[in-house]
């Protein structure tokens, strides 16, 4: 391989700059034109935004593919060469010049429903509305009954109330404000969840 | 091109490269196209050595606002349809790349160079043989159509 007069290194000088100095420019052009093209989505034919390659090789824009996706849900193929194709198992791209490194297929939308929102917002549009509320304030009324039977529970183990001041009647108080903190503890759990 | 939506900005492109490298006998009127972006005409050339040699055809597109995910509507039209066991006197035409086989990534073009070869791959002039029943009892767009493609080797 050494000895060979490498016509493909890389760096072997330009044949006669002077004779075909001209063409070799255009041809140059040309050149760039087609590397563009090669990154253009198979879908839009722009340069591929938030771009994905399939498994056979083929690139499109993540919205572009997701689109088809969705429209020919029966018979996923690939529409360049109509490989089996899904959203599993394409492979995002990540250039050098797209600062967040998020996965496309992470924006757009991509599961078409059963999907929870993200939580800013969401959870304080919806507080006072309709099924949420009712699911919240039962949640909480239910809770304190909870918490007087089990108190009752713990006095009925004992045949007498126990005296004022004395150890037993401090453990009691001492339990039940640890009760009462659990109670107001699950109550903001509740709250904020 | 800016403000287009998606589908207009994607027929601009392909209306600009078939301007600028147009398939051997295919030539699109582009002032219409122009007017209309979601609806062309072209000019189909019969290729010589074929059955259709001389020949000239008209092939109607048109667009949806979903296209290229939905298929373009595509018949020929105008004085001339061509004899074919695949197209019919009311120029429909029975592809399975316009309806069941449409891909995003196919584009006029390639409806172009698969019209053009289906043409020149016959090897005798006929109308399809329910031709007579189809025209009469056909939807008026051929997409509206359940084709059943069972000869492709014509
Ligand atoms: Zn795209
Ligand atoms: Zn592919």
């Amino acid at each position: 391989m050494s000895t060979s007069a490498s016509p493909a290194e890389p760096s072997a000088s330009p044949p006669e700059p002077s004779t075909s100095g001209n063409s070799s420019q255009k041809e140059g052009a040309g050149e760039e034109a087609r590397d563009d093209r090669n990154f253009e989505c198979n879908i839009c034919l722009d340069t591929a935004k938030n771009a994905v390659v399939s498994m056979c090789g083929h690139l499109f824009c993540w919205p572009c593919l997701h689109q088809w996706l969705e429209t020919a849900s029966a018979r996923q193929v690939c529409p360049v060469c109509k490989a089996a194709i899904s959203r599993e198992k394409v492979v995002p791209l990540y250039g050098r010049g797209s600062s967040d490194q998020q996965d496309p297929r992470e924006n757009s939308a991509p599961r078409p429903s059963g999907q929870r929102t993200e939580p800013d917002g969401s959870l304080f549009n919806g507080f006072g509305l309709g099924d949420n509320s009712f699911h919240l304030s039962f949640g909480i009324g239910a809770f304190p009954f909870g918490f007087f039977t089990s108190t009752f529970n713990l006095g009925e183990t004992r045949p007498s109330p126990a005296a004022m001041g004395t150890p037993q009647h401090l453990e009691e108080q001492f339990l039940s404000k640890i009760f009462l903190w659990l109670a107001i503890i699950f109550i903001a759990w509740l709250l904020l969840a | 091109m800016a403000g287009l939506s998606p589908s207009e900005r994607r027929l601009q492109k392909e209306l600009m490269s078939l301007m600028k490298e147009p398939p051997p006998g295919v030539v699109v009127d582009v002032d219409l196209a122009e007017q209309n972006i979601l609806q062309w005409i072209i000019q189909m050339e019969g290729v010589s050595g074929t059955l259709y040699e001389g020949e000239q055809f008209q092939l109607q597109f048109k667009f949806s606002r979903k296209y290229p995910f939905d298929s373009p509507e595509v018949t020929f039209i105008g004085a001339n349809i061509p004899v074919h066991p695949h197209v019919y006197s009311n120029g429909h035409i029975c592809l399975s790349i316009l309806t069941d086989d449409w891909s995003p990534a196919l584009s006029v073009q390639s409806v172009c160079l698969s019209i053009v070869s289906m043409l020149s791959s016959c090897k005798e002039k006929k109308r399809p043989p329910d031709n007579a029943f189809y025209v009469k009892t056909c939807n008026k767009n051929p997409k509206k159509t359940k084709w059943w493609y069972h000869d492709d080797s014509v």
